[in-house]
């Protein structure tokens, strides 16, 4: 993931420092300013998640959130808008990487658990009592499609669905300092010391959902935004017997836009 | 805003549930208690509630105890029947949860514990399903009819790793051919991806007199089997039985890495340790074989791996320097475990997956 992550770094950077050569900057300007006659506009925007990949409505048995970290998580962003005609819509799209993580420490309490084993021939059905401690580091590549509504010169808001590619997927945890009891909260009990899982190979690859934001146009190249991604699927498959809810990545973004 | 609004309702704990447990935390017979009639600590089990009385005690004819319970916050109780015979008093119980949901079904018995008879062979042919029909337990049957449920195994813990689906897939089960009618089969089993969470990749098969604690499985595993039972009826002086063993092929640490060169062997043994009557401390994982307590101890040294049944008889050895005292077991004053199991080191999770021990006719030869 790293590796990506740094590899597109260098990429954004190479571009800029490309730009810097005397002959292409006028170029490039130039290119820049009949697309814009056009209607058309290219923008680059890095951003701060901030967020939480979480079971909504958070079940009864989550008796509080001891902690929550919600780690570096970095957006960087490159997307095309096209104003239609003269009026105050546009749309804009384009591809994001981006990441979207936490860490929580969750009290439970009879929180009723189903899980296979790794093997897939041991299951248990039971309440769990204790802590929990979950650790989400996800790293998507997203295309957003968006329709933009500029309310006047400075600020415009907009709407739409992304699509997510799971490119890296860490989930893991811990249950710990509690008790299990066999199937319901009235079965054979069992201390648990400290019970780890790692779940990173089976979340789902596909990630899609609802995104709707505003943009303050603060100078003439630099803008900054907030913006909610909303998902819509969970990050495990329904059907997966070791989470038993959906868990649905929701996450605001805080960022600056470079608008050429 | 709508970013604020949404994160707050996302995060926002819902109103505590009512409680959904209704266990039993303590009883107490206070009656019993004042007239010293109770041999050892209550032992409370998921529904049980066992009151062993001391044999001098008048069961037939003694008043009907109250016990004083202390429940799951919220939980009530409510007695549904009471049956009495010569040996023992049987009070039923049903407790509900605070939220309504749930409740369970208690037996309060106040029984006796008859020591052993000296003629007594446990030949494993008396067994049934445990609470939750997962895996089987084992009890005796004396000359006298009644009932005394000695055996102990780590069946319980086995349980949470989802892997015992019939009683057979446990590490402690029953096999028809026995040397005379069942026997015990004791079988290493590998413990899963739950059970290497939890830092304990291999299950052997145990069985014991005494009490396996499934509570204190995961948490501290060497001190969920206590050892021993107050029932020597004299100075023993041989254990004998049959087994066969068959070694599992690969040897793990307790990390699951494979140990190359060392096989496994299964451990049979018996001691006699000391205890106090009313402060029962049982030997437990970390001490059953090396406590100063000990007394007699009687032990296969190298059992091998005879693959037919064999038959053994071991003395009772003297350790400690201690001698046996017929006063003090007139007193209540020592405690005997007889203990079996497929992995010698299977406490601290080291053995070969699939090594097998079969034992049966097992007996003590007293003085």
């Amino acid at each position: 993931m790293k590796r990506t992550f740094i590899a597109f770094l260098i990429a954004i950077a190479a571009i800029s420092v490309s730009a810097q050569t005397k002959k292409e900057v006028s170029d490039t300007d130039k290119n820049l300013i009949s697309a814009a006659l056009k209607g058309w506009h290219i923008r680059l925007s890095a951003g701060y998640n901030i967020g939480g990949t979480a079971p909504l409505p958070l079940p009864r048995e989550i008796r509080g959130i001891e902690s929550y970290n919600p780690g570096l998580n970095l957006a960087i962003e490159g997307t095309v808008e096209k104003k239609f005609g003269k009026g105050n819509w546009g749309l804009r799209w384009g591809v994001r990487l981006d990441t979207k993580g936490m860490t929580t420490k969750a009290e439970t309490k009879n929180y009723h658990m189903e899980a296979w084993d790794t093997e897939g021939s041991g299951q248990i059905i039971g309440a769990f009592t204790g802590k929990v401690k979950t650790s989400v580091k996800n790293t998507y590549v997203t295309v957003p499609v968006l329709a933009v509504y500029n309310i006047n010169k400075r600020w415009n808001v907009s709407a739409g669905a992304y699509a997510s590619y799971l490119l890296d997927g860490e989930f893991t945890g811990s249950a710990y300092d509690g008790y299990i009891r066999d199937q319901n909260p009235t079965g054979e009990k069992a201390e648990v010391t400290r019970a780890e899982y790692d779940f990173s190979n089976d979340m789902r690859k596909f990630n899609w959902g609802l995104q709707a934001g505003g943009e303050y146009k603060a100078y003439k190249h630099l803008a900054v935004f907030a913006n909610l991604q909303w998902a819509m699927n969970g990050i495990f498959p329904s059907d997966y017997g070791s989470v038993t809810f959906e868990l649905y990545p929701i996450y605001g973004t805080l960022g600056f836009t470079y608008l050429f | 805003m709508l970013l604020a609004a949404t994160l707050l309702s996302a995060s926002c704990i819902r109103e505590e549930a009512l409680n959904a447990e209704c266990d039993v935390l303590s009883a107490d017979a206070a009656w019993l208690v004042e007239n010293s009639l109770l041999n050892g600590d209550v032992k409370i089990k998921n529904n049980e509630i066992i009151f062993i009385v001391k044999k001098e005690a008048d069961l037939a004819n003694m008043p009907e105890p109250e016990i004083t319970f202390e429940l799951t916050p919220g939980a009530r109780i409510e007695k549904d029947s009471t049956k009495r015979n010569k040996d023992g008093i049987y009070q039923y119980y049903t407790t509900f949860s605070e939220d309504g949901n749930w409740n369970k079904q208690y037996i309060a018995k106040f029984i006796k514990l008859p020591p052993l008879d000296e003629d007594h062979v446990f030949s494993f042919e008396h067994f049934e399903l445990n609470s939750n029909n997962k895996y089987s337990i084992w009890y005796e049957i004396n000359n006298n009819g009644i009932r005394s449920d000695l055996w102990a195994s780590g069946n319980a813990g086995f349980m949470f790793t989802g892997k015992g689906k019939t009683p057979d897939d446990f590490p402690t089960a029953t096999d028809v051919n026995g040397k005379r009618g069942n026997c015990i089969k004791l079988t290493t089993r590998d413990t899963g991806s739950f059970g290497k969470m939890a830092g304990m990749p291999i299950a052997a098969g145990n069985i014991f007199i005494g009490e396996f604690l499934s509570e204190n499985a995961m948490k501290k595993p060497l001190e969920a089997t206590r050892f021993g039972m107050n029932i020597a009826p004299k100075k023993p002086a041989y254990l004998t039985g049959h087994y066969k063993y068959t070694p599992g092929e690969v040897f793990t640490d307790k990390k699951k890495n494979t140990v190359e060169g060392r096989r496994d062997t299964c451990a049979i043994y018996s001691v006699l340790y000391e205890v106090y009557p009313d402060n029962f401390v049982s030997l437990d994982g970390s001490n059953v074989t090396s406590s100063e307590r000990i007394v007699l101890i009687a032990e296969i040294e190298n059992p091998g791996e005879p693959r037919e049944w064999t038959e053994f008889t071991i003395p009772f050895k003297s350790m400690n320097g201690k001698e046996f005292d017929p006063a003090r077991l007139a007193n209540n004053g020592y405690a005997i475990a007889v203990v079996a199991s497929s992995s010698k080191d299977g406490a601290f999770f080291e053995g070969a997956v699939g090594s097998t021990l079969h034992v049966d006719e097992l007996s003590i030869i007293w003085e």
